[in-house]
């Protein structure tokens, strides 16, 4: 943290005044977890608890279903079709969030899709059969979309050394949403059970829970936070401190930039991976090692439980190798973890006995939710212009894996679910290697050495023309080069002034 | 008489040699029980309609047979067209993992001396929709299943009756369910309303 330039809180003609450290970009250089201070701690709580929060509503049908499954008479391939539905969904809506990031601001692009999802949660107190059971699940896992805002929040308001651990921290602590759903739907149910209603009420009235609990946090993003530390981006739009960039440019950077697609690939294979895991595994311990229903939702809520130090603790070992080793460090961290998470996911696929069984699943899902926050260590830094989109491509790729797993190797009855584990446990590690071909021309990649004379203001400053320079549009990729030059590692400081650079 | 005694001695072998670990098997069970279920025609509701169940000792089988029954079990069971990709209502012989039968209708002490026993249940309001039989489980003293007789035929094809379960639905949670959706809706309209109003005044400034 020594080589950022920590500017004290009260300088700049004592106009602005933060509660925390921040750079030149006013990003905080501190990640303080029990402050709620505005405007960076403040949106960190707001947007963890928003993001838990459509987790818990996109996961709330689940450990209901032997109850749903037969008021509404579904079958086997029914149920897993809505799961698939339930993940499938918020493919397209993580590239559209990226977007609206960008273009609106985390703020009011999160408050609008949670408030816009929430109907869909109340509506599945309706449900009538199979169809419109999959339709609630489809379009109440759009929500999982929150996680873009999430991460691009988190960037836009943490510097570089910690934006590895808010990334972290906000996106498992969300993440526990699906593993904290199976404890508080099944303890709703039974509370409305006693108040008197049916089992085929009570699951119904069940579903407000979740609802209301997304509504309330889309109204606290909406009137306490703030999507920079300057300020909100209608405001910033307006007096021009912040330029309004144009959709087609945004995209056109971020879909032309390998390594966004990589990351989605690798991503798909750490997050996908806990997406399926989240919806096979009670069933797994259930049928292979007999134990009651109550028990394998235990299990399954344990693996999601994991989230809450692991994908954090792969975020803060990002932050920490950085220190040393720059962003190769994050690389090699990130491959190193995941293809870890690839053998004991083999590993798990064969192990017979349930005690051992239920040790290994643990030590995965921690190195499985660690490269998921290694992954979003690496994210901040593809793209300045377009970190909207490129996050959320990455989520998306998440969500993709998701899909292309459960289809391949947990759908139908081609392969025993043990099975389909291991071989997922494969597709891991060929998928993880491709992270060997991600290079930054100004650090490096996990193989080859930094290009020579290439700066961080070259490669930033690529996504704007010169006429766009001119007219100044790429000032905050200009602070951001500055702010990330430690990326090199330890041997870099920060000597070099911008002024020996173009 | 040597016959009966010789048969009644390997079926009790037989339920030894499964009882021993603890595992009753469905196929080593005999049916010597009769039982039937009469209710109104038609598809049954839940949490309305009734089904008299009667069970009694099958008079053909010899005499002795029903020493060890204690207790009778009724239960509702899924006939196989509604077991079909539903894996948690499949059928096994293994009768602690069988999950056929899993609606209790009655249990009763059993009475010997080839009584008709009879039991009249309003169908549950947790019943699903599906096709169901009866079936009634005599269980020893140690609570174990010994003998069962059925309503429908061995390949459970014949003599099925239908179930429609309740929706859960109530109009209030209907309302209640579009209320809320619509004021999501609104709020969202709301607070792009109240953004454009503090930028407008931003401007003004």
């Amino acid at each position: 943290m020594e080589n950022v330039p920590a500017y004290s809180a009260t300088e700049e003609s004592g106009r602005k005044k933060f509660a925390l450290p921040v750079d030149s970009e006013h990003k905080a250089t501190e990640f303080r977890l029990f402050s709620v201070a505005a405007p960076h701690m403040r949106a960190f709580h707001l947007s963890w608890i928003s993001f838990f929060a459509c987790f818990v509503s996109t996961f709330a049908a689940p450990p209901l279903l032997p109850i749903i499954r037969d008021d509404l008479d579904l079958t086997a391939t029914e149920i897993g079709n809505a799961g698939i539905a339930a993940v499938s969904g918020a493919v397209f809506a993580r590239v559209a969030m990226g977007s609206a990031c960008d273009l609106f601001g985390p703020r009011l692009a999160s408050a609008a899709l949670t408030l816009l999802t929430a109907p869909a949660v109340y509506c599945s107190s309706i449900a009538s059969g199979p169809t419109t059971f999959l339709l609630v699940r489809f379009f109440t896992g759009f929500s999982l979309a929150t996680f873009v805002s999430t991460q691009f929040w988190m960037s836009s308001l943490f510097s570089a050394p910690v934006v590895g651990t808010a990334n972290g921290v906000a996106g498992g602590w969300g993440n526990l949403g699906g593993g904290a759903t199976q404890l508080i739907m099944p303890i709703g149910f039974e509370l409305i059970l006693k108040m008197g209603s049916d089992k085929f009420t009570a699951w119904r009235i069940a579903f407000f829970i979740p609802g209301l609990f997304q509504m309330l946090c889309a109204y606290g993003i909406f009137f306490l936070g703030q999507d920079l530390p300057d300020g909100n981006y209608a405001q910033l739009h307006k007096s021009g401190d912040k330029h309004k960039d144009k959709f087609s440019k945004v995209l056109y950077h971020a879909v032309t930039n390998y390594r966004g697609w990589i990351l989605a690939l690798t991503y798909g294979y750490c997050f996908g991976v806990e997406l399926a895991i989240d919806n096979i595994i009670a069933q797994y311990f259930y049928d292979r090692f007999n134990v009651s229903l109550h028990t394998a939702g235990i299990i399954a809520a344990s693996f999601g439980l994991a989230n809450f130090f692991s994908r954090p603790g792969g975020g803060m070992l990002s932050d920490i190798v950085a220190r040393r080793y720059g962003m190769r460090g994050r690389l090699w961290a990130l491959w190193s973890v995941q293809t870890l998470g690839g053998i004991f996911c083999i590993i798990l696929g064969k192990v017979g006995t349930l005690g051992v069984s239920v040790a290994v699943m643990l030590i995965f899902s921690v190195f499985v939710q660690a490269a998921c926050g290694l992954t979003f260590g690496v994210v901040p830094f593809v793209s300045r212009r377009s970190l909207g989109i490129i996050s959320g491509m990455t989520g998306a790729g998440g969500n993709v894996g998701a899909v292309i797993t459960q289809v391949i190797f947990f759908r139908g009855s081609r392969y025993t679910t043990e099975k389909g584990i291991m071989l997922m446990g494969v597709m891991i590690i060929a998928c993880t290697s491709v992270i060997t071909l991600i290079h930054f021309p100004q650090w490096g990649g996990m193989f080859t050495k930094p290009s020579k004379g290439k700066t961080e203001e070259d490669y930033y400053l690529s996504e704007w023309s010169e006429a766009e320079k001119e007219k100044g549009f790429h000032k905050a990729s200009l602070k951001f080069s500055e702010n990330s030059r430690h990326e090199g590692g330890r041997r870099v400081g920060i000597t070099e002034s911008p002024d020996t650079h173009k | 008489m040597a016959i009966n005694r010789f048969l009644f001695a390997s079926v009790f072998v037989c339920c030894l040699v499964a009882t021993c670990d603890g595992i009753v098997s469905f196929n080593s069970l005999k049916p010597t029980l009769t039982v039937t279920a009469t209710h109104k025609g038609g598809v049954l509701k839940a949490g309305v309609d009734n089904v008299t169940v009667t069970w009694m000792l099958d008079p053909s089988v010899p005499a002795g047979t029903d020493s060890s029954y204690k207790t009778i079990k009724v239960k509702l069971c899924y006939a196989p067209v509604s077991q079909v990709d539903r894996g948690w209502r499949k059928t096994k012989d293994d009768l602690s993992k069988d999950k056929t039968c899993s609606h209790k209708i009655v249990a009763k002490p059993y009475v010997a001396g080839g009584a008709v026993a009879t039991a009249t249940w309003t169908v549950q309001r947790d019943v699903p929709t599906a096709k169901y039989f009866v079936r009634a489980y005599a269980h020893d003293a140690a609570d174990m299943e010994v003998a069962y007789g059925q309503t429908t035929s061995a390949d459970k094809k014949t003599n099925l009756f239908d179930i429609e379960a309740v929706t859960g639905r109530h109009v209030s949670l209907d309302i209640a369910s579009v209320c809320f959706s619509a004021f999501s809706v609104v709020s969202l309209f709301g607070f792009f309303f109240l953004e454009r109003r503090k930028t407008k005044i931003a401007e003004a400034k």
